[in-house]
């Protein structure tokens, strides 16, 4: 039962995410500290062990391509022009939105099956204020930080393979990344990851509030929060990359 | 034989809940021809068996649902006008105390932090003050020891005093409960039963209670309504009860093992 459509929903939970940034410490923001907490801290050994070996599978890939055309030697390279701006922010993206838009559309669909919902309503309560504004503020903080961290940790992947399997020195691996790496491109990334933040977080919110009130809803909203999540994540980065292709100068 | 919904009686002019001719929700209608009014301190009840629409009722009294036809009137201001108006309703929301089926409670937040939630929103208090009322309604419901416990982490029993705690944050005017005691043993039923009695008697506010157990007829209930298929098939006290032929009150009691 919908008691919100979704653009509603996303405008109202901005309107509240503003709100939270100058309210007065409150339940609201105890829930965004527990929120930061699941969705961050809990995600860290995932995000951490997955970017570790995506820069070890990137180094190999990349390394097997330009082989043949003897441009081996530059495979750090290659893969550092673009693991800040695409592959860190996806990477996190898609093992938040695996992680946690079923958490998330599961808990919302669960307190709407339990009467939660309809309680906060009844008591004059905004349930997108009290329970969707601490997940989108928590997501918002959460992603860019993971996404700094799975940088790191690529970096880290494309250091292990280049030197211990490429046999390649630490020197020419760190010369490499001086010469690729651009804060512009992190800064793109960061940008990137908010992005995916609000949609992750609208559209998991949005498939909890809207389930129906039986127990396999539950499941059923967790399921359609990560198959919309990971197709509208996708779909908005390739926007962006067609927009800095087609405009090369923009960044 | 359905009970006739003229008209509600004079007793009820003081009435500070008043239903009147309620048929909704607007697209399926559930509940038809509805009439009930809850004076001030007085405690009435609406049985029935189960899906005879005594949630929807309370769904329409709270403004969950919109009526098709009919009138909610919450101390003379409808309920059923102000759906649309989202402040209208926020204030009227206020005036109403809801415990629903299974408390309802947000279940990762504490007991404290519950009972706090409508004194924020509605009442401008500082977290300080509102932590501070809220403490006190835990100890009026015997609850002080378990604030701080996650409300998901509580028994069903002491769940369902916590909500009445945060039911009763704003001092409404009309208490309403669904299935006050459902799940609970017999002791913690009857003790449900004591407490309510006791807040009531302290700060005075109507209750109405929705419940399939015949036991609260026999309870604190002075004026009962019998519910059946959407309609209000029967009133009055529990000797009307007692001598009506209807059948579904007969078998409401002969279900229960009371006197038919």
């Amino acid at each position: 039962m919908r008691f919100i459509s979704r653009g509603r929903l996303a405008a109202r939970s901005l309107y509240w995410l503003g709100w939270l940034a100058f309210s007065r410490r409150s339940v609201v923001n105890s829930g965004v500290e527990r929120e930061v907490y699941v969705l961050g801290i809990g995600a860290l050994r995932l995000v951490a062990v997955s970017s570790l070996l995506v820069g070890l599978i990137a180094i190999f890939q990349v390394a097997a391509q330009l082989a043949p055309y003897g441009a081996e030697p530059i495979s750090p390279r290659v893969v550092t022009w673009f693991a800040a701006r695409e592959l860190g922010p996806v990477v996190v993206a898609i093992l938040v939105v695996a992680r946690s838009s079923a958490a998330i559309a599961g808990e919302l669909a669960s307190m709407n099956v339990a009467g939660e919902i309809d309680a906060l309503r009844a008591m004059g309560l905004d349930p997108v204020k009290y329970l969707v504004s601490p997940k989108l503020l928590a997501v918002i903080i959460v992603l860019p930080a993971l996404t700094i961290i799975a940088n790191a940790l690529i970096l880290v992947g494309v250091w292990i393979g280049s030197t211990v399997f490429l046999g390649y020195s630490t020197d020419r691996f760190v010369g490499q990344v001086r010469e690729a790496f651009l804060t512009r491109d992190l800064g793109v990334g960061i940008g990137k990851s908010i992005v995916f933040a609000l949609i992750i977080a609208v559209i998991a919110s949005d498939e909890g509030l809207s389930a129906e009130r039986r127990a396999s809803a539950i499941g059923a909203a967790a399921t359609r929060a990560v198959v919309f999540s990971l197709i509208v994540v996708l779909g908005a980065d390739t926007f962006v990359n067609a927009i800095f292709y087609f405009i090369p100068g923009l960044i | 034989m359905r009970y006739s919904t003229s008209y509600p009686d004079l007793s009820d002019r003081g009435a500070v809940l008043r239903v009147e001719h309620l048929t909704g929700p607007l697209h399926a209608p559930v509940i038809h021809d509805v009439s009930l009014a809850v004076p001030s301190g007085a405690t009435h009840l609406v049985i029935g068996p189960i899906h005879a629409g005594k949630s929807m009722l309370l769904r329409h009294i709270v403004g969950l649902e919109q009526p098709l036809n009919g009138r909610i009137l919450l101390e003379g201001s409808r309920v059923d006008d102000a759906i649309d108006s989202e402040t209208h309703l926020r204030r009227l929301r206020a005036r109403l105390g809801v415990v629903f089926e299974g408390s309802a409670l947000i279940s990762r937040i504490s007991a404290v932090e519950n009972v706090e939630l409508p004194l924020l929103e509605h009442t401008g208090a500082s977290p300080a003050e509102a932590r501070e009322t809220a403490q006190e309604l835990l100890a009026e419901v015997g609850m002080s020891d378990v604030a701080e416990t996650t409300a998901e982490d509580l028994a069903r029993s002491s769940r369902r005093r916590v909500a009445i705690a945060r039911a009763l944050a704003l001092r409404p005017a009309v208490l309403l409960l669904d299935e006050p005691t459902q799940g609970l043993d017999s002791h913690a039923a009857h003790e449900i039963d004591d407490l309510l009695g006791v807040l009531q008697q302290r700060h005075q506010f109507g209750v109405l209670i929705f419940s399939h157990e015949v036991r609260h007829a026999f309870g604190m209930a002075t004026d009962i309504y019998v519910m059946a298929d959407g309609y209000i098939v029967e009133r009055g006290d529990r000797a009307a009860l007692q001598a009506s032929p209807n059948e579904t009150v007969r078998q409401l009691l002969h279900r229960r093992g009371m006197p038919a």
